[in-house]
């Protein structure tokens, strides 16, 4: 079990790359788009199109290591009235599992969202990209945010000693 | 009122979508329900790609899109973005109403909504920071064009094209990034380009037309009652409201040109006859091959454009 | 209207049982959203025309073109940090204050007001200066409570002073431009550094153990300094300069929008870390990471308080709001104060962003309604928001101190705070009485364009 958690948190390191690329990538985008079009009168089309899917890739291929690892922005005013009473971890777990079981609903959505697009063939102005891709992708890191977030307050309720400090 | 029917829309409350075309939907609506029926206005429930999907879902009754934002999903709408047709935007809605209703349904490109109108805004112009005298001084301008056909046009002209929505228009020109924009006359006033893009050159039938539908969820429809139903089927959806709402993008535009009269360092250049032919000819191409894109849709394009051109020619 | 305002008691509860505030949103604003189509929380048709609601704002969200700045904003202010250029900002107002007495806090509230001319976040304008400026009055016998309080003020002014994070999301939320946002935060900011300035003179002359003289530079050591500060300058012009076309002549004609501005910024400050070697393969992966789980949390919040904002305008609560004070003849200057008070009071608890989301969609029409100027509200937003960020119990900027100096307590850092809030509440004062401070710059940018 330990050595499945340890193998999951070497995993993540890929998606934080994927999502690392975009960024650069839509750092260095808007830079030569300038540019270009300033000097050379040739900006780059897509750039509009790319930015969007730029940003997306980045958003969604972290949405799982945002998710569990306590990333979201939330309010810490109550933290010393769950700590006196050492609700803390059940707190933590509770919130965990049910705002993971909460995204299944999304999850589905976009999935029959993704498909619909598909079946209307709805593509990006410029590059031609099926929209239904990014769709799809956007599903799938939703959905792995959610799985995740429902095994990560399993673990916290149940076993909270495989979570290591690294975890949070 | 017995029903009211949540409209989503998107454009700034001050656009004319929202200031008038919506209020003169209910209008009609409640003329021709004795009252039964109103309307509740919502903006910025979801941006305008969504509108379609929020609307077969029932997250609204009715809403409106521009068919420009979805490529792919519309083909058989960009004939009636073509240049090249003269008419006012009532005539050109009344007529793109029954070339959809004859023709252009049969692509059935709408499917999970219901249609209540087709219409289009008026001949879209060139607005830019420097004055252009004649066609030729179109080429190499970065301008800020649409998708679809608007954007072949800019690129056949030898324009370079800049993608921004259309909020971010009036940014775009006052830091320099654009030249101009290819837009109705009509936008003028509601994205300042008095200000920004001071002069006016207007091509006679427009560089193209944009294309917008109103739909509505199709349950929301069925659980009205049969008179009410049938009321708004002969008096309102259709041509009716198409018509009307034709004419409030024109006075748009009357309204606009009076704005330009009227403002300082604003100049109108009207195409030359040279000018005019040399854009026919231009934009030969770009309609041979919406044409022939339509074709494949299995509609017939060929009639469906004769249709057009017929009901929006000069005489 | 009843719905709305249940459904924002619910989110506070959520909230205050520490859901993250996505979810919390999210969760309200889905049945909010079902119910007010259907009549009813359970109704398949009302939860099926929700779930397309939040199936599409999630989808349409991250693909938003106007929110592609955040993520860059925040990576220019991490490379930025990578740079050096704190350090030096801070030199340069300390050659020229720090012989005064109290002199070295208000260098360090003069660095904070250049640093945010250059980052988009006050808490990493307080996290960045307070690494460099404590050390400094440390050494000099500042007291904990001056030192401490100018770092958590000063950084405050990081969202004011553009480029700002919090005006550009104000600014997508309400349809308002961005680059008059930004113009319009500079002479409120400027304001806040002068007020901040005098707050530190009446701590010293109160108690002058506080803020002892530090030395004295000549003007040759002063021009020294400034000239380190060239690549602080070089962003800022970049980045606000190309935004009001400052470098549309001839033989460049370069140009761009707000949106370009961040990735420009972004770029320039990538490039002026590598070129002093301030970064490696490994920092950068770092800085790309940090910001892509900041963008990504901001992007998930943000799609939370779309989802909840459908339900309230939906529910009707903004016309609800807008009934009651035509109805009683309210006048604006009397909402006004309930406004701000409301933000007030709010920001004893909320940080800076939570309170934006929350209010702003219910705030805004109400606002717009009663003829004020919508860039105008923002930034009187920003700078209630501001004041949020150093109100107790919970003030952001003040547990950036706590976290990054240790041996202090936040009652310190608090009490210390007390006079740099108060001088907060007089500019705010002057903002509301004086809106010409905000909008005289970006009524008369539409000149500078062209
Ligand atoms: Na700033
Ligand atoms: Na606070």
């Amino acid at each position: 079990m330990r050595s499945l958690l340890h193998a999951v948190r070497k995993l993540d390191r890929i998606p934080i790359l994927v999502a690392c690329a975009a960024l650069f990538a839509l750092m260095a985008m808007t830079f030569f788009d300038v540019i270009l079009r300033s000097t050379f009168n040739a900006p780059i089309e897509a750039a509009t199109e790319l930015t969007r899917i730029f940003v997306a890739v980045m958003v969604f291929a972290v949405l799982p290591h945002v998710s569990v690892g306590n990333h979201h922005i939330s309010v810490d005013l109550t933290d010393g009235l769950f700590r006196r009473y050492r609700l803390e971890r059940v707190r933590d777990g509770v919130i965990l599992i049910a705002s993971g079981v909460m995204l299944i609903w999304p999850v589905q959505r976009i999935v029959v969202l993704a498909e619909r697009t598909r079946s209307y063939g709805d593509v990006t102005e410029y590059l031609a990209i099926p929209q239904f891709y990014i769709m799809w992708f956007i599903a799938i890191g939703t959905g792995i945010a959610a799985a995740s977030m429902v095994i990560a307050g399993v673990l916290k309720l149940a076993a909270p000693h495989l979570l290591g400090d690294d975890a949070q | 009122a017995d029903y009211t029917l949540t409209i989503s829309s998107w454009a700034p409350p001050t656009h004319n979508i929202n200031a008038k075309m919506w209020p003169k939907f209910t209008e009609m609506v409640e003329e021709a329900t004795d009252g039964r029926v109103t309307t509740d206005l919502k903006l910025g429930l979801a941006p305008p790609p969504a509108q379609m999907d929020l609307i077969q879902d029932g997250a609204a009754d009715l809403s409106i899109i521009f068919h420009g934002y979805q490529a792919g999903r519309f083909v058989t709408t960009k004939l009636i973005e073509l240049p090249g047709y003269t008419g006012s935007a009532e005539e050109a809605s009344v007529a793109y109403w029954r070339a959809y209703d004859k023709y252009l349904s049969n692509a059935d490109e709408h499917r999970g909504v219901k249609v209540v109108a087709m219409h289009t805004h008026g001949p879209a112009q060139l607005h830019t920071a420097d004055k252009v005298e004649s066609i030729d001084d179109i080429s190499g301008l970065k301008l800020r064009v649409p998708g679809g056909v608007g954007g072949d046009v800019g690129e056949a002209l030898g324009a370079t094209g800049i993608k921004v929505p259309a909020p971010k228009v009036y940014e775009t020109l006052a830091s320099g990034a654009a030249d101009g924009v290819v837009m109705p006359v009509d936008s003028r006033q509601g994205f300042k380009l008095t200000e920004v893009a001071p002069h006016l050159y207007e091509m006679p039938g427009g560089f193209y037309r944009g294309s917008f539908a109103f739909i509505m969820n199709e349950g929301s429809f069925q659980r009205l009652p049969e008179d009410i139903r049938t009321a708004l089927e002969e008096e309102v959806f259709g041509e009716p409201i198409s018509r009307e709402i034709g004419k409030i993008w024109d006075a748009g535009d009357q309204q606009s040109l009076e704005l330009t009269k009227e403002a300082a360092g604003n100049t109108m250049t009207v195409a030359s006859e040279a000018d005019q032919a040399k854009f026919e000819e231009i934009s030969s191409g770009i309609i041979d091959e919406v044409i022939t894109q339509v074709g494949e849709t299995g509609v017939d394009a060929e009639a469906a454009y004769e249709m057009l051109s017929s009901e929006l020619s000069a005489d | 209207m009843t719905a709305a305002l249940i459904g924002f008691a619910l989110v506070l509860v959520l909230v205050l049982m520490r859901m993250p505030i996505v979810f919390a949103m999210g969760l309200v604003g889905t049945f909010g959203f079902a119910f007010e189509r259907s009549g009813s929380l359970f109704d398949a048709w009302g939860l099926n025309a929700a779930m397309s609601m939040v199936g599409r704002q999630i989808i349409d969200t991250a693909q938003s073109y106007g929110l592609s700045v955040v993520p860059l904003f925040i990576l220019m202010g991490l490379f930025v940090n990578k740079s050096g250029m704190a350090r030096e900002l801070y030199a340069v107002s300390n050659a020229f204050l720090g012989h005064m007495r109290g002199g070295i806090a208000m260098a360090t509230v003069a660095a904070c007001g250049g640093f945010s001319a250059i980052s988009g976040s006050s808490l990493a304008t307080a996290a960045t200066m307070s690494k460099v400026a404590m050390p400094e009055m440390r050494r000099y016998g500042y007291s904990e409570g001056l030192s401490t309080a100018s770092i958590a003020a000063g950084g405050t002014l990081g969202i004011l002073i553009p480029p700002s994070v919090i005006l550009v999301i104000y600014g997508l939320m309400t349809e308002t431009s961005i680059g008059k946002l930004f113009m319009a935060g500079i002479i409120p900011g400027a304001l806040g550094i002068l007020f901040y300035i005098l707050a530190v003179r009446f701590t010293v002359w109160r108690n002058p153990d506080a803020g002892p003289a530090g030395p004295r530079f000549n003007w040759r050591e002063r021009l020294g300094a400034l000239r380190s500060v060239w690549a602080v300058l070089l962003l800022f012009v970049l980045v606000i300069g190309g935004l009001y076309g400052v470098f549309d002549v001839y033989p460049i004609y370069l140009t761009f929008s707000p949106t370009e501005a961040a990735g420009m910024g972004a770029m320039g400050a990538f490039l002026i870390a590598l070129s002093r070697g301030g970064l490696t393969l490994s920092s950068t992966f770092e800085v790309l990471k940090d910001t892509a789980l900041t963008a990504a949390a901001l992007f998930s919040v943000l799609i939370g308080a779309q989802i909840f904002s459908n339900f309230v305008n939906l529910a009707g609560l903004p016309e609800a709001l807008i009934g009651i004070v035509t109805y009683y003849d309210v006048p604006p200057y009397a909402v006004m104060m309930m406004i701000l008070l409301i933000y007030i009071v709010l920001g004893c608890v909320f940080e800076s962003l939570s309170m934006l989301l929350l209010t702003v969609p219910i705030f805004f029409p109400l606002v717009t309604e009663l003829g004020y100027d919508p860039i105008w509200f923002g930034i009187v937003v920003v700078v209630v928001t501001e004041i949020s960020l150093i109100t107790p119990p919970v003030g952001l900027n003040v547990f950036i101190l706590k976290g990054v100096v240790g041996n202090v307590t936040t009652g310190t850092i608090f009490r210390g705070v007390t006079p740099f809030w108060i001088a907060d509440l007089f500019r705010l004062a002057l903002i509301v009485l004086v809106p010409w401070l905000v909008l005289v710059l970006p009524e008369n940018m539409g000149a500078m364009g062209h």
